[in-house]
């Protein structure tokens, strides 16, 4: 009886096993990318005038590369702290975004998933998580897909920044490895141009971002996907 | 003491930033309108997001290394619409930025 359980649980948790190695998977084109931008800014903490470990904490709790790097500039130029504080906010302001388009498929799991999970909630995980969710009918697989993706990023995130921190490493710019996450995202946007109105989404968040690109405060991403969404929900009610 | 009291205000202030929605769609129902923009949201924060890292990295940078990162982006695109792999983004993408780096220089 019991080992007919052991291997019933067996059987169901295989599957939970699989999708978190999956999600892992799916987050290694990113750490090409992510590991170097987490090294910089270890190195970029390290040499700020600043306490090294609190150059790291920067990982940890604010956990968006942007809004970190934007933090330890600012603390390093001695800029006022409500100034550095609502800089970094507005960096992070698509994360209320993902927050929203991650929502629904989060409803009714336990509190303490939530918490977790969102803690996770970054750039390259919401695309991995969403990916997954997509990908899976039952949401269970796609929550362990998300974690698995999650997980590995934060590890490495936070490895690539000690390191960067400790050792002040150089770089191997010559390989411009930074160009692989874009790269990664226009092959995620091309594949997914099915429709019109998920091209039209695509096109007009391209070109907003590319012309607001020196708009102040990094608020040029988030400017192009509110125009993007508009833009497709323009084609959608047009179309009905 | 600032540098970890701003870090730590920036840390909370993100992390709420995060869990907002997720906590608020319990209680709350989203416009139609929102839930219907959600659709998109991936391939509207993936082009943004794509788009201002190649346009940053071509601005900052001369002919000899904005001509090979612009067509490596075109072989991406061409390889991830004949094949339908989105993988191969970064498989024929960065070679053709290597080369043609190389190239370009020599």
């Amino acid at each position: 009886m019991e080992t007919a359980y052991a291997l019933a649980a067996q059987q169901r948790r295989d599957p939970m096993v699989r999708l978190f190695a999956a999600g892992a998977r799916a987050m290694v084109p990113w750490l090409a990318g992510i590991v170097p931008f987490g090294l910089v800014i270890g190195v970029s903490a390290a040499r700020a005038d600043i306490p090294a470990a609190a150059g790291w904490l920067t990982g940890p709790a604010i956990y968006a590369g942007s809004a970190q790097i934007a933090t330890i500039e600012m603390l390093d130029d001695g800029a006022a702290p409500a100034v550095i504080v609502a800089t970094a906010l507005i960096i992070n302001l698509r994360l209320v975004l993902y927050s929203g388009a991650i929502a629904a498929y989060w409803r009714g799991t336990p509190r303490w998933w939530r918490i977790t999970a969102a803690y996770l909630l970054v750039d390259p995980s919401f695309v991995v998580g969403m990916d997954g969710y997509q990908r899976h009918d039952q949401r269970d697989l796609g929550h362990r897909y998300y974690l698995g993706g999650a997980v590995v990023l934060w590890l490495a995130w936070l490895a690539a920044i000690g390191v960067g921190v400790t050792l002040g490493a150089q770089l191997p710019s010559a390989l411009r490895l930074e160009l692989i996450v874009p790269l990664y995202m226009v092959g995620q946007v091309v594949g997914r141009l099915g429709d019109r109105a998920t091209r039209r989404a695509a096109m007009t968040a391209a070109v907003v971002a590319v012309i607001a690109l020196a708009a102040p405060l990094h608020l040029g991403i988030l400017l192009a996907i509110i125009m993007g969404l508009g833009a497709a929900l323009k084609v959608k009610e047009g179309s009905q | 003491m600032t540098a970890w009291i701003v870090i730590s205000l920036a840390g909370l202030g993100s992390y709420l930033f995060r869990i907002s929605m997720v906590l608020l769609a319990e209680r709350i129902t989203l416009p139609d309108k929102v839930e219907r923009a959600s659709a998109f949201m991936a391939p509207a924060a993936f082009a943004a997001l794509a788009a201002t890292g190649i346009a940053a990295s071509t601005a900052g940078s001369d002919i000899t290394q904005a001509v090979p990162l612009l067509a490596a982006v075109a072989v991406a695109v061409i390889a991830v619409r004949h094949t339908g792999r989105p993988y191969l983004a970064v498989v024929a993408g960065m070679p053709t930025l290597w080369l043609l780096t190389v190239a370009v220089g020599a």
